[in-house]
């Protein structure tokens, strides 16, 4: 009980309050910017946060991944280009009321939408994150090793369309997370004799190259300089019932607004499948179960509400794998998992026992990030619709510079600047070619932890592989691990007779007429 | 990978544990495995006469599977453009120092992305310069690269 007052008294110091506050109004600003998401963002702040303590850091990050959640929602409403996968149903309705002079009230509805699923999320995970994590502590290095297995393999297939191309991209992950000092013999492992990556290779050059140059050249490949920013018009209607939500109009899709907030805390916990996912079913949910299903595509302050509220509430909910087992479910909380690692913690069960004050202190960030979405959301509205009108000459430069100096800023060395270039390329080429830079990540994340519990194994029981036979726990995950990977086959080969059936007859159809 | 860099530069097995070289050696066989798969199964549907679906194609168009975007066939004059100044940049701040250095840096790229506006250019080019070395320098205490202007 002391921990939890210490912790949540440490969210609200001066300094916290100021960084979770600052981090919400840079992710509202980013995310509402198409093309820049909050994995990128964090990505991108990472390097600033050395200068923190491990809470303003993580809250700061938190709040820059919740606005960034929110920000997605502007470009979609106003644009009908969402700053964020997960905003793609938004735009759906969104972008109607926009273009009837409702747009005000659309990123209403999104914005309280956001915020009631992001409560009730976080709700969730302080309420079941510990006790799960309590149980977790039961695991031992094989269950630990066999997790890891299945989350990479699960992981695997995200951002990628062929499970072989998402395993070799993990496996590639996996091989340069190994760089750096071997674990038990403190000699240096694939290190070509260059000093500098006797530490291995920083994260932070390594996520900024991926995950934020990358894709400005390739954003940069389809720019065309004639457009520049977007101009947005015809979205702040001057009648006050077109600009304002009633408390009628909102409250009025409380059930769809829980149900979307359940299915985003559902999607959330399991790892691999991410916003987007939660933020389509819940509304397809809604508009299953809708009085007014007509409405769903022209408008519907239902459909917003539905994708908002789900997505959302994956921002809280996919922390709990990372807090109860320690394994990230997806890019954002991969980027979280590696700050935790920047300031000396291990993400997993363990926190809740060796940090609790600090875990008390981040539930307490959490909460306050979602009230400070609110405010900001609700006062600067205006202000951040100017965002997505920022001219893209001046946005690119700012990000390529940003991402130089951001990778220098960690270590103070322009090796990591060379890191970042390197993994700028490779991350256009991972693109270009179908493979999945997320499996690429996860695994150059989990790798210390995956090698390390190996290691443990094999120590423990005297090199003798039937160890993982004498822990049912283990020996389930890997069958799983292995039923996962055969079923993800069997998919790819099934969906590839079905399409080349489909063409078949098409061609069959085409012949006839 | 498995005949020359991991035993070369892999510790030796310490007689106990796993060998260091296990799980490099564990990664770089799924890679060959699954390229080897790909490979066979882009022959079998070839020598077949059929295509593989639009999901197996090379260069997936506009695929928004995570939302990053995935567009196109590789552009090395467009890579290249991106790349060079920016290693240049990497080689030049350690001899004419951040200030100059940066500067040039920033004219260019923003020539490259498409900005013809001299003055636009140019002043964004010094804010964004200033701003982060300001930032850095007195912000987080950072030394900055190079020979120092002031």
């Amino acid at each position: 009980m002391e921990m939890i007052f210490a912790g949540l008294l440490d969210s609200i110091s001066p300094a916290s309050l100021m960084f979770v506050f600052t981090g919400v109004a840079i992710g509202v600003m980013i995310g509402a910017i198409p093309g820049i998401n909050g994995p990128m963002a964090i990505a991108l702040f990472i390097p600033i946060t050395y200068y923190m303590t491990p809470l303003t850091a993580i809250g700061f990050l938190v709040g820059l991944n919740k606005g960034a959640f929110f920000g997605g929602a502007i470009s979609a409403v106003l644009l009908r280009t969402p700053g964020t996968p997960e905003a793609a149903a938004t735009s759906w309705d969104g972008y109607p009321l926009t273009q009837q002079g409702k747009g005000e009230k659309a990123l209403r509805m999104a914005l309280y939408s956001s915020v009631a699923g992001d409560v009730i999320s976080t709700g969730v995970l302080i309420a079941i994150a510990a006790p799960l994590a309590a149980v977790a502590l039961f695991m031992g290095p094989s269950e630990i090793f066999a997790l890891i297995s299945l989350a990479l393999t699960v992981i695997a297939g995200i951002g990628t369309n062929s499970i072989c191309r998402g395993l070799i991209a993990a496996a590639f992950g996996l091989l340069a997370g190994l760089i750096g000092t071997e674990p038990v013999t403190a000699l240096p492992r694939l290190t070509f004799d260059v000093y500098q990556l006797g530490g291995g290779l920083s994260l932070i050059p390594v996520a900024i190259g991926l995950l934020a140059f990358s894709e400005i050249l390739i954003q940069l490949e389809r720019f065309s300089v004639k457009g520049g920013g977007e101009h947005v018009a015809n979205v702040f209607s001057t009648k006050r019932e077109d600009r304002m939500l009633s408390f009628k109009e909102f409250f009025g899709k409380i059930k769809t607004l829980l149900r979307g907030s359940l299915i985003g805390i559902g999607v959330g916990a399991m790892p691999g499948l991410g916003a987007p996912v939660a933020s389509f079913m819940s509304y397809d949910q809604a508009q299953k179960r809708s009085r007014n299903k007509e409405k769903f595509g022209k408008g519907s302050l239902e459909g917003i509400g539905a994708s908002e509220s789900a997505n959302s509430a994956v921002v809280a909910s996919s922390m709990i794998p990372l807090f109860v087992l320690g394994i990230p479910g997806n890019l954002a909380v991969a980027m979280l998992m590696g700050a935790f690692m920047i300031h000396g913690m291990q993400p997993g069960p363990l926190m809740f026992k060796e940090n609790a004050q600090l875990m008390y202190g981040i539930y307490g960030s959490l909460l306050l990030a979602s009230l400070f979405l609110a405010v900001i959301g609700r006062f600067g509205l205006r202000l951040f619709c100017k965002a997505v009108e920022i001219p893209a000459v001046i946005l690119y430069p700012i990000v390529i510079f940003t991402c130089i100096m951001g990778s220098y800023l960690g270590r103070s060395d322009m090796f990591d600047v060379g890191v970042m270039l390197t993994f700028g390329v490779i991350g256009y080429f991972m693109r270009k070619f179908d493979f999945s830079y997320v499996a690429f990540l996860i695994g150059f994340i989990l790798v210390p932890e995956w090698e390390r519990a190996l290691q443990q194994v094999v120590i423990i029981s005297e090199n003798n592989p039937t160890m993982f036979f004498q822990r049912p726990v283990a020996m389930a995950l890997m069958a799983l691990t292995f039923f996962v990977i055969g079923k993800t086959f069997w998919n790819n080969i099934k969906a590839g007779k079905d399409c080349r059936a489909e063409k078949v007859n098409t061609s069959a159809k085409a012949e006839n007429d | 990978m498995l005949t020359w860099a991991i035993p070369t530069y892999t510790p030796a097995y310490p007689g106990y544990g796993a060998s260091p070289a296990l799980v490099a050696n564990v990664s770089v066989g799924v890679m060959i495995v699954m390229a080897c798969l790909s490979l066979v199964r882009l022959l079998l549907a070839r020598f077949a006469g059929k295509t593989l679906p639009a999901e197996e194609g090379q260069f997936p168009e506009e695929a928004q599977s995570t939302g990053f975007t995935q567009v196109g066939r590789i552009n090395l004059y467009h890579l290249a453009r991106f790349i060079v100044p920016s290693a240049l940049l990497l080689v030049a701040i350690e001899y004419i120092g951040y200030v100059p250095a940066a500067f040039i840096f920033l004219l260019v790229i923003q020539y490259f992305i498409g900005s013809r506006k001299w003055l636009q250019s140019t002043v964004l080019s010094i804010v964004l310069v200033a701003v982060l070395y300001i930032v850095m320098r007195y912000g987080f205490g950072v030394p900055i690269p190079g020979p120092q202007l002031f």
